[in-house]
């Protein structure tokens, strides 16, 4: 319960910091920190009902935590990740007219 | 049949990076993917039992293959061709063919897959394609507009991980069926992301601008095809469980209502375009049973329309009312308009009748509001001045050659740019023959009424109107605050539901 709330706490940080940071790639770094409360909560659910990596081994008998969450967020961390190679990228071309990269200068610039 | 949906799944990707070593091919290549898919369209139809497809085991792959996905695949086959047609002389690169039959390719899986972890990737993909192409200009604007995109869309998505997640934990499962019975905050976080990602309701103010200033060929695509992409599970979700539908209708009516409240008083061509879009997407939310023939005819009206508007001498309706167009431009301008204010013979027609008939009554006044807003913002687009049509001035002007066209500061016209619109314009021709049950008197009469008011509502009052909506709310941060009032606002309407469905 208490490892939820961090956990949630972390998504709210990382929301929080994408709407208050006035900088582009500060924002970016949110959403890193977003989706790691995200990819922090599917790990915490898949070890619900054990902590022990998910190799069937005849000799123990302990409880296997989930695979399927875990499975489910490696495609997800794969994902992010390139989204926010994409963005670097972007925000790179962007920052040669705007090295100060505040969000509010260059959506001034550029909305019709 | 399930081997052919495999194959026909990968295809796009698969071509895509060939088109990458094969540059020559590309147009070509892109083409025939289109082709591929309208035909496993057609083959949907024909077929009348839905196919079920469970790859892997039981925490595998689900696919739904009905006519439901029949009619969106089919607008992506027709919107795909009509743009790779538009740009057949543009000399776009082939790394541009190549985004669209990516963007093509996932926009496919969106609308067959049925778990949420599968439409999760799916969607993702279209996020990174869309960027890719919105950025293609590679002008700082562009690449603003494309940033903007992906973090509204990436944020959202986050959004929606956290919901697929309380519902696997709640039925150990990632299929859309598992939406029954999880907990209403699982239901809230998904549709958030579904509808941030569907640009439905104060979630889709980010479109406008990304629609607006895009090209004309990617803006045809975005607004054509790749918005349905976030509608479609929600209209899925609307028929599998009787729970959610009055939700998806909600927000149907509601986004119907507000963008076309916005679709009025716009001056900007494009703008209006997308605020329109919005207004649409409404349109199908509102009766989902019936929404994938509105959703085919809306996306060829809109892509039409958009490649049309990318061509006009000017954005503001202002100027254009003092410059007097082409008139074949006016005349396929006007179809498109006719067709989606609802006129007999074009089958959005068909469409609007099928969609009133399937209303609930209580929505069935404002579903009438925002059609005559239709009408009102499409007047804008029919009461343009024009030139006489005459067909063989086309001659006249290939014979003095392009020294006239530039007196005129006309662009000239690919001939690319007519097989597009006669693709779209077809299509919405022939999509008649889906409800051809529509035509009798009393159908006849109403969407006519509608016209007429809407007609003479914009020549009386709102031809001259000069209020401007403010804009503020399509600011970047605005975007990303509203979703967590969105939140809060489906979750309570989502938790008073439930305790309404436990209590009876």
């Amino acid at each position: 319960m208490l490892l939820e709330a961090f956990v949630v706490g972390t998504i709210l940080c990382g929301f929080l910091g994408i709407i208050f940071k006035k900088n582009l790639v500060m924002k970016i770094i949110s959403m890193d920190i977003m989706s790691t409360g995200v990819i922090a909560y599917y790990v915490l659910i898949a070890s619900r009902d054990g902590l022990y990596t998910p190799i069937i081994d005849r000799t123990k008998d302990v409880n296997y935590a989930d695979p399927v969450p875990q499975a489910v967020i490696l495609t997800a961390i794969v994902i992010g990740f390139s989204i926010q190679a994409l963005m670097l990228v972007g925000v790179m071309k962007l920052s040669k007219d705007n090295p100060t990269l505040e969000t509010s200068a260059i959506e001034e610039n550029n909305t019709p | 049949m399930t081997n052919i949906t495999i194959v026909w799944l990968a295809l796009p990707f698969f071509i895509g990076f060939v088109i990458y070593l094969l540059p020559k091919l590309a147009r070509w290549l892109a083409l025939g993917i289109a082709l591929v898919s309208a035909a496993y369209a057609v083959q949907l139809f024909l077929d009348s039992s839905p196919l079920n497809i469970q790859l892997l085991d039981n925490f595998g792959v689900t696919l739904i293959a009905d006519r439901l996905s029949g009619y969106f695949i089919l607008t992506n086959a027709v919107v795909t061709s009509a743009v790779v047609f538009y740009c057949w002389d543009s000399g776009k690169t082939a790394f541009f063919y190549m985004q669209i039959i990516l963007l093509h390719g996932s926009v496919n899986s969106a609308f067959v897959c049925a778990d949420f972890i599968t439409l999760y990737v799916a969607l993702e993909v279209i996020s990174i394609a869309a960027f890719l192409l919105i950025a293609y200009p590679r002008t700082n604007r562009s690449i603003w507009v494309g940033l903007r995109y992906l973090f509204v869309s990436n944020t959202a998505m986050l959004f929606y991980l956290m919901g697929a997640l309380l519902v696997y934990q709640a039925h150990h499962s990632f299929h859309y069926e598992g939406l029954r019975g999880s907990p209403p905050e699982a239901v809230a976080l998904i549709f958030l992301g579904l509808l941030a990602k569907g640009g439905i309701f104060v979630s889709g103010f980010w479109l406008p601008l990304t629609h607006s200033e895009s090209q004309s060929p990617v803006s045809a695509m975005l607004s054509g095809v790749v918005v349905k992409a976030g509608v479609f599970p929600l209209v899925r979700c609307a028929l599998m469980l009787e729970e959610i539908d009055p939700i998806v209708r909600f927000f149907g009516v509601s986004t119907a209502l507000l963008g076309v409240c916005y679709a009025v008083f716009e001056k900007d061509t494009k703008r209006m375009l997308a605020f329109h879009t919005i207004s649409q997407l409404g349109f199908v939310l509102a009766a989902p049973a019936v929404g994938g023939f509105y959703a085919l005819t809306h996306g060829l009206v809109k892509s039409a329309l958009f490649l049309t508007a990318g061509i006009l001498p000017s954005r503001n309706f202002k100027e254009l009312q003092h410059q007097p167009l082409d008139g074949q431009i006016w005349l396929a301008l006007a179809i498109a308009s006719f067709s989606i204010s609802g006129f007999p013979l074009l089958s959005g027609f068909g469409a609007k009748i099928l969609t009133s008939k399937n209303l609930l009554p209580w929505h069935v006044i404002s579903m009438n509001i925002a059609a005559v807003g239709t009408g009102v913002s499409f007047a804008k687009f029919i009461f343009l001045p024009h030139d006489k049509l005459s067909w063989n001035r086309d001659r006249v002007a290939n014979a003095d050659g392009e020294t006239r066209e530039q007196e005129d500061g006309r662009k000239k016209l690919q001939p690319g740019f007519w097989w597009a619109i006669f693709t779209l314009l077809g299509g919405l021709v022939v999509a008649n023959i889906f409800y051809y049950e529509a035509y009798t008197l009393t159908n006849i009469i109403k969407p006519l009424v509608t016209i007429a008011v809407g007609w003479l509502s914009y020549l009386v009052i709102f031809k001259k109107a000069v209020l401007k909506l403010p804009n503020q709310t399509e600011k970047f941060d605005h975007l990303i605050g509203v979703m967590s009032l969105m939140l809060i606002l489906l979750f309570w309407t989502i938790w008073t539901r439930t305790q309404g469905y436990a209590l009876a």
